[in-house]
């Protein structure tokens, strides 16, 4: 027997990276009795190792509550958590449109952000009605008052009625739920419609397989029912269907308003794409529900075993996590320093930073990875034009006839004492002024337009130092345009080390040339020879380092007590040798791939 | 060959750089207690021991000599009472300036010491301090005079290089005023900087510079040169002698020969049965004087491990050894196990390969790590 819709609330939460999401829900649980007291842990949505150590959601996850309202009903909640960052606005915007409304989470002490407000107009694209609520008004610097005055004024909504809470207390989150039932509408929907379900997320279950997290528009999906995945076409008889308590429990069936997910004994997440709508093989919907989008890769690294022994096993441990990630993508690459690893397309650098976390803890894999590129376009004299991921793979400059890069527009919100020093390092960056916006009198949004390449280094992590922290940014793809690229090498004893290949912008080549010959002659320990270092573009050398021949490395002292430590201190140095890559002559540490990436 | 090690694991105060088992302010209230322990322990392995005559004992800390001088008498007597001594063995202590006088010094003079170890470290009051010394240049060369005066003739000094504050003129002035006092034995380690202690945080957080790299390596070549052009034979890595006075205790470890070691975190390898044991005592000085006897660790050295050992070990001489010894140890030519890898190290100009004697070179010796990686693995 299907739920009311009238009781039915769905909703997901808008958050900060910090502001105190993922507590919120907790307390929430807490309240509606959804989790046993001695089952909570912090953070019970965010079930990821990494999720947890980084205040991030990565995954959307849901869970169902039941709260009991003043006005003596009981309500279904849906919350669906959905990811906090720019590399996934996809996703976000996919489990926002499952909803109808969102509590909107403003730290008292800090204000909106730019990632906040790039969620909230997502959540107002969808027609989502906006519930604010001004998190943690226990401390000391919260300012309540100004977070609701820049609500109303930055976003235009009425904030008045925003109930001030303590997420980490508990103050006031009954106000929250009361609050969930009178400003959040029902569902629509009408379960004797043709089924329409809108895929939020999926993963991947060893026993169920692929299992979609969905939304149910209109129809009743059930247990035998088969069913059609409109952008794939493809099909399925489904063998489960359940909700989230948090954990799953299968139920009877989803109806029209629902939130559950659907099992239907699927071998990859590739089937169940995030955006696509489910319905049924007979008599299914004519259209699928607006807004599907194929997500592709951005930012592109080659991954390699440390040791080449485990290339099959880091084949593996890819293979499992593009189960569950659809947005993950890897081919084969060789290299002449690596030897055998993957070229890995992800949807940002945040992305890129989680896979590499997981293969190293999950799947207990030592890594080299290379710097990350983007993807350019070649056009090539004999007019073919193609697609380049990997610098290695640049054709000859004679064989170009010019080549494009991506450019994204970004938004960033600061306070406004830091708009000289960020605009400074757009300015730095290559970046194009297109607009700045006061959103009050101490809070500025720059809009900038900049080429990838120059954001997926170390942008977010230099806008981070030099607003203290405070500015906060977004941005999306926007265009290819014409631009002046060159391949810069460097060489090691004269060996070219493909692996540190990169594409730089020909104006900062060589500063960029110089940095990294520095950075390297920083990382790669002293050998028992002389290392020149060389940065060049074609057969050009522009800048040369050296790294000194080591002349001493023995231990001074050795007596009776320290033979198994020396031993043990040898064995680690060995190891640390057998580590290293062999680049003709020299050899080069793992962290010496991602020097690229890490110069000031 | 074989020795005795006794560890007296007290100090006035903890030096910037030690990582030794040695615990500051204990010595009043523990040190009789610990002796007692240690005495406990000594007639534990007497009757495991009754077939060694041991050619040296060494006693060394922390600072023995911050403890009453009759307990270490009693201690050594107890040694002697227990284990068979030659008559002619070397019994060393470890001193630190500022902790002697003329009556301790008679009192080890009468418990049968015959060699002293002073920790002198450095003529350079600044780098003294520097590293957490209690006491200055002055203070040492008094002790090593005192010593004298009391009829110690086989003397050692232990120097450090590549220290804080330290530059190479400064080191060299150590190096020559050392020379002058003239002892018999000199150890001149360059700073290990080992993780946990004072000085490695204190280098973390950039209070301190140490000497560069190159710094160091010019100390280390001011040290071979100075004191060989004094009549000190360089025998191993970090140590210095006058014709017939190398030290035998320490000798016997690079030596591979046997030992026993007595007290806190000491360290043993007999040859109990056939094969050679290793064992180690706790480095709690709580657990140590209510269970002596009691061993933390203890392992067998396999065949393989021992090779390994002796190779490392024996190459930190500068006579290396000789290839009839490793047959006869091992019943296996060494060239014909590590030839190829011998050869390679010797084309280098690392390793010395006569017909009898297999030893590192000068620039070896430099590289013992890579060596010895390069051989061994």
């Amino acid at each position: 027997m299907a739920y009311s819709r009238d009781l039915i609330r769905n909703f997901s939460i808008i958050a900060h990276i910090d502001h105190g999401k993922s507590t919120l829900a907790d307390r929430m649980m807490e309240l509606t009795d959804t989790v046993a007291l001695r089952d909570m842990e912090n953070q019970l949505l965010d079930t990821m190792d990494i999720e947890r150590e980084r205040g991030i959601t990565i995954k959307s996850t849901a869970v169902r509550m039941f709260y009991k309202h003043t006005d003596g009903k009981t309500y279904m909640f849906n919350l669906i958590d959905t990811p906090g960052h720019v590399d996934f606005t996809y996703e976000v915007s996919r489990s926002l449109a499952a909803c109808e409304g969102a509590v909107l989470v403003v730290d008292a002490t800090q204000g909106i952000e730019a990632q906040t407000l790039a969620n909230v107009y997502l959540a107002i694209d969808n027609s989502l009605e906006i519930l604010p609520v001004i998190n943690k008004i226990d401390l000391p610097s919260a300012q309540p008052e100004h977070a609701i005055k820049e609500i109303e004024d930055v976003i235009g909504i009425p904030a008045e009625k925003a109930p001030l809470i303590s997420a980490k207390n508990g103050t006031n989150v009954e106000e929250v739920l009361a609050q969930i039932v009178d400003v959040i509408p029902p569902p629509e929907g009408d379960e004797t419609k043709p089924l329409q379900a809108l895929i939020f997320d999926s993963i991947y279950d060893n026993f169920k397989g692929a299992v979609s997290y969905v939304r149910v528009k209109d129809g009743t999906v059930k247990a035998g029912t088969r069913i059609r995945f409109m952008a794939t076409g493809k099909e399925f008889e489904v063998t489960e269907v359940g909700v989230f308590t948090p954990s799953p429990k299968p139920t009877d069936s989803l109806s029209a308003g629902e939130v559950g997910y659907i099992a239907a004994s699927i071998k990859s997440v590739a089937d169940t794409k995030v955006g696509d709508t489910i319905t049924t093989a007979a008599n299914g919907a004519k259209e699928p529900l607006p807004g599907y989008k194929q997500a592709n890769p951005m930012v592109f690294c080659g991954i390699y075993p440390a040791d080449g022994a485990y290339y099959e096993n880091l084949r593996d441990a890819l293979e499992k996590l593009v189960l569950n990630d659809a947005a993950l993508s890897f081919e084969p690459e060789t290299s002449l320093a690596l030897g055998f690893g993957f070229r890995c397309g992800f949807l940002g650098l945040l992305h890129m930073e989680i896979i590499q976390e997981r293969l190293e803890r999950e799947f207990d894999l030592d890594l080299v990875t290379t710097a990350p590129s983007v993807i350019y376009k070649v056009k090539r004299t004999d007019g073919e034009e193609i697609l380049l991921d990997n610098p290695s793979n640049m054709p000859p400059v004679t064989e170009i006839e010019y080549m494009e890069e991506p450019m994204v527009e970004a938004h960033i919100m600061t306070p406004s004492e830091y708009v000289g020093t960020i605009m400074e390092l757009c300015q730095e960056k290559r970046g194009v002024f297109i607009d700045m916006t006061y959103i009050e009198e101490t809070r500025v949004n720059i809009k900038y337009e900049l080429p990838l390449n120059e954001i997926i280094y170390d942008f977010f992590d230099q806008l981070k130092s030099r607003s203290r922290g405070y500015a906060s940014f977004d941005y999306e793809l926007k265009k290819y345009q014409k631009s002046d690229l060159v391949k810069l090498d460097f060489l090691l004893n004269g060996d070219m080390c493909d692996a540190l290949s990169t594409i730089v912008h020909r104006d900062k080549s060589y500063s960029k040339g110089r940095a990294v010959a520095e950075k390297l002659q920083e990382v790669i320990p002293r050998q028992q020879f002389e290392i020149p270092i060389q940065a060049a573009i074609g057969g050009k050398i522009i800048a040369r380092e050296t790294v000194r021949a080591v002349r001493k490395d023995v231990l001074a002292k050795c007596y009776g007590g320290d033979i198994t430590r020396k031993k043990k201190l040898l064995e680690k140095q060995k190891e640390g040798k057998k580590r290293m890559r062999q680049v003709g002559t020299v050899s080069v540490p793992s962290e010496a791939f991602m020097s690229v990436l890490r110069i000031n | 060959m074989a020795g005795i090690y006794i560890h007296i694991p007290f100090c006035i105060k903890k030096c910037a750089y030690c990582d030794f088992i040695s615990f500051a302010d204990k010595a009043e209230c523990f040190a009789k207690s610990y002796c007692d322990a240690l005495k406990k322990e000594i007639e534990h392995y007497a009757p495991k021991m009754k077939r060694y005559l041991f050619d040296t004992v060494f006693i060394g800390g922390g600072t023995p000599s911050v403890i009453d001088e009759s307990l270490i008498k009693d201690v050594l007597d107890s040694v002697k009472k227990h284990f068979s001594i030659a008559t002619d063995a070397e019994i060393t202590i470890e001193t630190n300036p500022g902790t002697l006088n003329e009556q301790k010094l008679s009192v080890y003079k009468q418990a049968g010491i015959n060699r002293l170890s002073i920790g002198v470290q450095s003529a350079d009051d600044e780098v003294l301090n520097a590293i957490g010394r209690i006491h200055t240049f002055e203070e040492a060369k008094n002790s090593f005079y005192l010593a004298r005066k009391c009829g110690f003739d086989n003397i050692n000094i232990d120097i450090m290089y590549a220290l804080p504050k330290q530059s190479l003129s400064s080191y060299t002035a150590t190096l020559n005023k050392i020379i002058e006092l003239s002892p018999e034995h000199i150890s001149a380690y360059s700073l290990i900087l080992e993780e946990g202690t004072e000085l490695y945080e204190m280098c973390n957080s950039k209070k301190v510079k140490l000497p560069s790299e190159d710094e160091e390596f010019q100390m280390h070549k001011c040290t071979i040169t100075l004191l060989q052009k004094a009549g000190y034979e360089r025998y191993e890595i970090s140590n210095y002698a006058k014709s017939g006075f190398q030290c035998r205790h320490n000798l016997n470890y690079w030596q591979s020969g046997e030992y026993l070691g007595l007290g806190v975190a000491a360290h043993s390898a007999v040859r109990l049965e056939k094969m050679l044991e290793r064992w180690s005592n706790t480095a709690c000085l709580d657990n140590y004087i209510s269970a002596p006897q009691k061993e933390e660790t203890h392992e067998v050295i396999s065949k393989e491990d021992e090779i390994f050992e002796f190779v490392m070990l024996s190459l930190r001489k500068t006579n290396g050894f000789a290839l009839t010894e490793f047959k006869e140890r091992f019943a296996c030519e060494f060239l014909e196990k590590y030839g190829e890898k011998a050869e390679t190290l010797q084309k280098k100009g690392w390793l010395c390969i006569s017909d009898e004697w297999l030893k590192l070179t000068d620039k070896g010796l430099d590289m013992q790590n890579e060596a010895l990686i390069e051989l061994l693995y």
